[in-house]
């Protein structure tokens, strides 16, 4: 069943006729072209899809776009602000935080969320955080890195 | 070797902001208009006969243009090695494991292809299924394969020296069996392919592939058409790790569907299905016998592999040769004798993983090595430095190794991990433990295994780089551009590359075996250095120098008696231009490795390989007694990969391979039941997560290989086969209890620990 | 995996969900969505209309007051994980929501979901293709079991976290009907039903839950391979009061992932009644509330193992709350 569906995404407000039964990350990627926040599992499992709902991140693979309708959507694409990449962005870059790139749209954004809430945050933290974000490429290692140097810097 | 400008430096990637951006584009990021999305239907039985797939009830779901099973394709085995082809893109006669493709369907929306695939009705005939590579290797047993009616699809038995006479010379012999599990690649992006033809029958096709040009021969093969009127583009793709080595019935059905249609037609894999039904790495029981001499050396080895492959073959032979080959170093040892098996069972297919078939051996060797030194009383590092292979040393199967710095990873990984101070005197419950390895950066001379490149420069002084390798995330195109931007004296940022087309960029092998910077780091180099040579033709005249005498550096092009003289690159061009030398500065470069008898190993002996990698890695681990779970506290990762083109990079190789090798030892198991895979998922599958995540230091030990671009071997394969048995090993300082089963999971450790009070 | 096609529908408030919810049974209620959306795309829940509680205002808070704390059924586990008074009050509360899944799935998910999430069993969980493999099961909607084969009944297992940690502290749970609402003890919910698990009526949708001031201490272990994203292998909870002199005046111990619902060790809670805390007494409790949970093979875990590892954690807490005295 089709619907007409209003989503405010990076900052754009979008108004579609959609399948009602579409998650966030199929409306995202198949009717805005979003294609940054990535399908990695589609179960909930691998927080590939991540996006900010309201500030939070939320797999976007397991969200009716439905039901998301008056929130504030962010994605990886609508992370940077006036052309001035993230602070986060440009340390996934430098550090080496970046291999495969499949995990890094999540990644950041989870970290994102994280450390608006978390201003100085230890190792540990840093790492809980972003342990539902899978990664098979760096050992995370320097993904922790980036998060921490950027949380340095705040 | 002179000072390096850019060649050594911890450049970011080059799409670094791109993937941090979403810009990057993944085959499934893409689509083309009219585009139609394809599903397949699956085997839900081990071993059955096809009698007969009815489609109708596919093609009346609203939305479905195609459906497809076997019957409708041609008849095309294919298969990685050309001489263990066993595989149809889509079963045609029987099926022989779970997950095994059926039939497909292609459809306007994917709600319609996952119904339509519900609707196919197949009557099958259930044959008797075998699971275990033991039970399939006695007679009896269910063929599996027609044509090979032992169900053993690819052997070796190899010896070198006399072993038997070795192990009468021996003072000591030890004797142990030890078993790997399957573990699943795992990278996060699911594979996808996405096809389009003209009408001229000419098919495009971007797949999520780490050897594109081997898959444009493959699926060339398999539509039976010929290669000419096949592209494939490799797109940007989320890790490989070897399980996108393979061609797979997605890129398969994408394309005939395109063809048959006429339209775009993209298939994604869940993530089910990549643990169903794509590729692991074997599961190997292995005996291993070794004699000693009373001085510590390693006088002689007999191995028994049998590697479980699953229901087909894809890289079988090789990856059987390769366990027994890798036997032979970071060691020395005369006298081996190994009888390898590759076995067909029922289940999911083994191929190529990160280590192809080392792995495994290398947790029996290293493990071992372990309890032998414990029995003569030689210190675990003792015994290694004591054997260690050193550059130059004739090799008894004939291996060229003109660098090797394995002594001095053992020594700087001991350093690290503090050795000394720790092993065999921390508290009980802790403990740190040791393991080596050693690596082919690449293949010597086999078909299809030379890469080519081509430097243009261009008017304003940049310069265009086309590989056809294939970076797969771990950041060949940068370490590529590197070495050319070397090369050429001009900076990282002056190279723009384009990557792995097979119809704009040069024949390259792809991504296996860790070639990809020996060989298409050469290969742009040699591209580079002719393009250089042109360009300072036209300069040398012009500075009525000589032009031997002329240097590039930082964009400069300068006399290096005098280096004030000089001018800048843009300049130089300039020069080039107003002197009437023909337009565009091209160099290319074609590069095979060396033929210093070289060999594909599977019938004759010879060099395997132009450079040889070794690596130490060493664990501290922490056992909590009372529960059983273990935790790896540090890691240190010591490795000879030659030199670092960008050591950031290497880094990078080693942490990721650092922790998927901890996943094998401790997380890691993709475990059956009748055939069926029980944890098809990253809940139930323990890839590790940040939170398991060691310390890591990575120790880069640089030994200039003679062969490697500016000395570069490799660093992206070798790295993973040494953790796990460095984990185990630690786990015995810690606790006094030896594993030779993977993985060790927290109620292995316990029972042990129990069985011990 | 897409989700199979539903009604989708936000009523404005409970009372009117609640009836939506009971006019067909088909419908179901979605929350964070974080266990229903895995269920509906493995096509084991296949919903006519989706309710969506989360356009329901004042269903999300966390609200002290003399008799205790109040949390609304949609609030986020992350609110309560972060949640200062609760961090104070009721730690072990915290910890429990802070190891669900991982951070995002806690950002999404509400303590209502969790606390009526689906059983779980390596059977169920699973894609229609997996599943496809043998005949459904019961609570697939078949007529078998896969787990005990000639039980007649579904042996599925509660694995959620929250569920233990509450009952220690006697959590009531308040919910809207058609009819009204209904004050209970959050133990009830349960009614260890592998098939249909909680005790809840037609229509009926958890609003609140309500936790009683709380003496003593409380402690949430859970047991899992990797330290995030998993489901408990199994996890206990440990509630308990002593007289100051290391007598035990009361105690609690709640199981989760070892039965069809949370199982409480009411025979061990008894045997510590009263009694010191010594060696003896932790052997003694430990062997008794492993006699009391009923592990089946529903998780690629043997029930032999998790009997092993709930001794383990038994004594652990026990221990642990013994020396925090
Ligand atoms: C990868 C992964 C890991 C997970 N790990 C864990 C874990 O470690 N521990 C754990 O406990 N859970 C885990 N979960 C499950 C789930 O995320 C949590 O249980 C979560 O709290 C569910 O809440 P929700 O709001 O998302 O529930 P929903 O999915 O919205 O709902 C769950 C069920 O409860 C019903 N429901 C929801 N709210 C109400 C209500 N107010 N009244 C009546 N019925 C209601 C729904 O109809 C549905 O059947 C995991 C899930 C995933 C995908
Ligand atoms: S316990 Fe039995 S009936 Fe219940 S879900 Fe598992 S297999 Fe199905």
């Amino acid at each position: 069943m089709k619907h007409i569906l209003k989503l405010h995404v990076n900052g754009e407000d979008y108004e579609i006729l959609t399948e009602i039964h579409k998650t966030l990350l199929e409306v995202l990627r198949e009717d805005l072209g979003l294609t940054g926040t990535k399908r990695g599992c589609d179960l909930g499992t691998c927080g590939a899809c991540t996006v900010l709902i309201d500030g939070k991140p939320s797999l976007s693979c397991l969200t009716l776009a439905a039901a998301v309708r008056d929130k504030k959507i962010t994605t990886i694409e609508g992370l940077a602000k006036d052309g001035e990449l993230h602070p986060l962005q440009k340390a996934f870059a430098e550090k080496g935080a970046i291999q495969c790139g499949f995990c890094t749209p999540g990644m950041i954004l989870t970290s994102k969320a994280f450390l608006d809430e978390n201003l100085k945050p230890k190792e540990e933290e840093v790492k809980k955080a972003i342990s539902g974000n899978l990664c098979r490429c760096t050992g995370y290692v320097k993904i922790v890195e980036a998060v921490l140097s950027v949380s340095e810097k705040q | 070797m002179h000072k390096l400008n850019v060649v050594g430096k911890r450049s970011p990637m080059l799409d670094a902001l791109e993937k941090a951006t979403g810009q990057a584009r993944f085959t499934d990021d893409l689509s083309l208009p009219g585009m139609l999305f394809g599903k397949i239907l699956r085997s839900p039985h081990p071993h059955a006969k096809i009698l007969h797939v009815d489609l109708s009830g596919a093609l009346k779901v609203k939305g479905v243009q195609g459906a497809i099973s076997g019957k409708d394709i041609p008849r095309k085995k294919y298969g990685i090695v050309p001489m263990a082809k066993d595989e149809y893109a889509l079963a045609i006669d029987k099926v022989r494991y779970i997950g095994d493709e059926v039939a497909a369907v292609a459809a306007a929306s994917l709600d319609a292809a996952e119904e339509a695939i519900s609707k196919i009705r197949v009557d099958y005939e259930v044959l008797p299924a075998v699971f275990d590579p033991l039970e399939s290797m006695k007679p009896g047993a269910p063929v599996i394969h027609e044509e090979v009616p032992n169900n053993i699809s690819a052997s070796i038995r190899k010896e070198f020296g006399n072993v038997e006479k070795a192990f009468l010379e021996s003072d000591f012999v030890f004797e142990n069996d030890f078993e790997t599990q399957a573990i699943n690649h795992a990278p996060l992006e699911p594979h996808a392919a996405l096809s389009t033809a003209d009408h001229s029958g000419k098919v495009t096709l971007w797949s999520s592939t780490q050897i594109p040009f081997f898959l444009r021969r493959n699926l060339a093969t398999t539509l039976d058409i010929p290669e000419s009127k096949v592209r494939v583009i490799k797109p940007k793709v989320g890790g490989g790790f070897g399980q996108k080595i393979d061609l797979y019935a997605k890129d398969f059905c994408a394309a005939f569907f395109a063809m048959k249609m006429k339209k775009p037609v993209k298939f994604v894999y869940e993530r089910e299905e990549m643990f169903t039904s794509t590729r692991q790495r074997h599961p190997f029981r292995i005996r291993l016998k070794t004699g000693m001499k009373k001085d510590g050396t390693i006088h002689a080895q007999q191995f028994r592999a049998i590697a479980d492959g699953g229901a087909y073959n894809s890289t079988a032979p090789l990856m059987i040769t390769l366990a027994c080959y890798f036997i032979m170093l970071p060691y020395r040892l005369e006298n081996l004798l190994f009888e390898g098996y590759h076995v067909y069972t029922n289940k999911p297919v083994g191929g190529a993983m990160r280590g192809h078939g080392i792995p495994q051996v290398r947790f029996a060797v290293e493990a071992q090595l372990d309890m032998i030194s414990e029995k003569m009383g030689i210190d675990p590092l003792e015994i290694r430095l004591k054997n260690a292979f050193l550059a130059g040393e004739p090799h008894p199967a004939k291996l060229l190794v003109q660098s090797c710095g394995f002594s001095d990873t053992l020594k700087k990984a001991a350093e690290g991990i503090g050795w000394a101070e720790k092993r065999g005197k921390l508290p009980f419950g802790r403990g740190v433990g040791l393991a080596g390895a050693s690596f082919p950066s690449g293949v010597s001379n086999m078909s299809h295994i030379s890469s080519g490149a081509v430097v243009k420069i261009e008017r304003d002084g940049s310069i265009t780089l086309l590989t056809g390798a294939a970076d797969i995330g771990q950041g060949a195109e940068t370490v590529i551009s590197q070495i050319a931007a070397e090369e050429l004296g001009v900076l990282l940022e002056d190279i723009r590359i384009t990557a792995a087309d097979t119809e704009i960029t040069p024949l390259d092998p792809g991504t296996f075996g860790s070639g990809v910077t020996l060989r298409a780091g050469n290969a742009a180099r040699m591209a580079a250095s002719e393009a250089r040579g042109k360009l300072l033709e036209a300069a040398a005249e012009k500075m009525e120098a000589d032009i031997k005498d002329l240097e590039i550096r930082d964009r400069r092009v300068f006399s290096k008696e005098n280096p004030e003289r000089g001018m800048s690159f843009q300049e130089a061009v300039k020069v080039y231009q107003y002197s009437d030398r023909p337009m565009p500065i091209v160099g290319t470069g074609s590069y095979m490795p060396p033929a210093k008898e070289p060999t594909t190993l599977l019938k004759e002996d010879g060099n395997f390989s132009p450079a040889y990698s070794f690596m130490t890695q060493a664990a501290e681990v922490q056992v909590d007694t009372a529960t059983g779970k273990i935790t790896v506290l540090n890691m240190v990762a010591a490795h000879d990969c030659g030199r670092a083109i960008n050591p950031m990079l290497v880094e990078g190789q080693l942490e990721g391979s650092v922790v998927g090798g901890m996943g094998q030892a401790l997380y890691e198991d993709v475990m059956t039941e009748k055939g069926q895979v029980l944890n098809p998922s990253f809940l139930d599958y323990g890839i590790p997560t940040a939170m398991e995540a060691p310390s890591i230091n990575s120790v880069e030990v640089e030994t200039d290989d003679p062969e490697g671009p500016f000395g570069a071997k490799e660093s992206g394969e070798g790295t993973q086969l040494a953790p796990a048995p460095a984990i185990i090993n630690a786990i015995y300082d810690a606790i006094g209890v030896r594993f030779n089963i993977l993985p060790v999971t927290p109620e292995k450790v316990l029972e042990a620990l129990q069985k011990k009070e | 995996m897409r989700l199979p096609q539903f009604e989708y529908v936000e009523p404005k408030t409970l009372k009117e969900a609640s009836k939506m919810l009971a006019s067909d049974k088909k419908t179901v209620v979605l929350a964070g969505g974080t266990d229903l959306l895995v269920n509906m795309k493995h096509r084991v829940i296949e919903p006519r209309r989706v309710i969506n509680l989360k356009a329901i205002p004042k269903l999300d808070h966390i609200t002290a007051g003399k008799d205790g704390l109040r949390i609304g059924a949609l609030t986020t586990l992350h609110d309560i994980a972060s949640s200062p008074l609760i961090q104070e009050q009721y730690p072990a509360v915290g910890q429990a929501a802070g190891e669900v899944g991982a951070y995002a799935h806690q950002a999404m998910g509400t303590l209502g979901g969790n606390l009526c999430q689906e059983n779980r069993c390596r059977f169920y969980n699973q894609s229609p293709f997996w599943r496809g493999v043998r005949s459904p099961c019961y609570k697939a909607g078949g007529d078998l079991c896969h787990v005990v084969k000639k039980s007649g009944k579904c042996h599925s297992a509660y694995c959620g976290d929250m569920a233990p940690a509450l009952i220690v502290l006697d959590a009531q749970v308040k919910v809207t009907g058609p009819d009204g609402e209904r004050f209970f003890p959050l133990k009830k919910l349960y009614n260890q039903n592998g098939k249909k698990p909680l005790s809840l009526k037609t229509g009926e949708i958890l609003k609140e839950v309500f936790i009683p001031p709380s003496s003593g201490k409380t402690l949430y272990l859970k047991w899992r391979l990797r330290d995030s994203l998993e489901f408990p292998i199994l996890s206990l909870s440990l509630h308990m009061e002593t007289d100051g002199k290391g007598q035990v005046k009361k105690a609690r111990i709640v199981f989760s992932s070892v039965g069809e619902g949370p199982v409480e060790a009411v025979s061990a809670e008894k045997m510590l009644k009263g009694k010191l805390l010594d060696e003896r007494m932790i052997e003694k409790v430990s062997e008794q509330a492993v006699k009391e949970i009923s592990p089946m093979r529903t998780s690629i875990h043997s029930p032999a193992y998790k009997r092993k590892m709930a001794a383990i954690l038994v004594r652990q807490a026990l221990e642990e709350l013994r020396n925090a005295e």
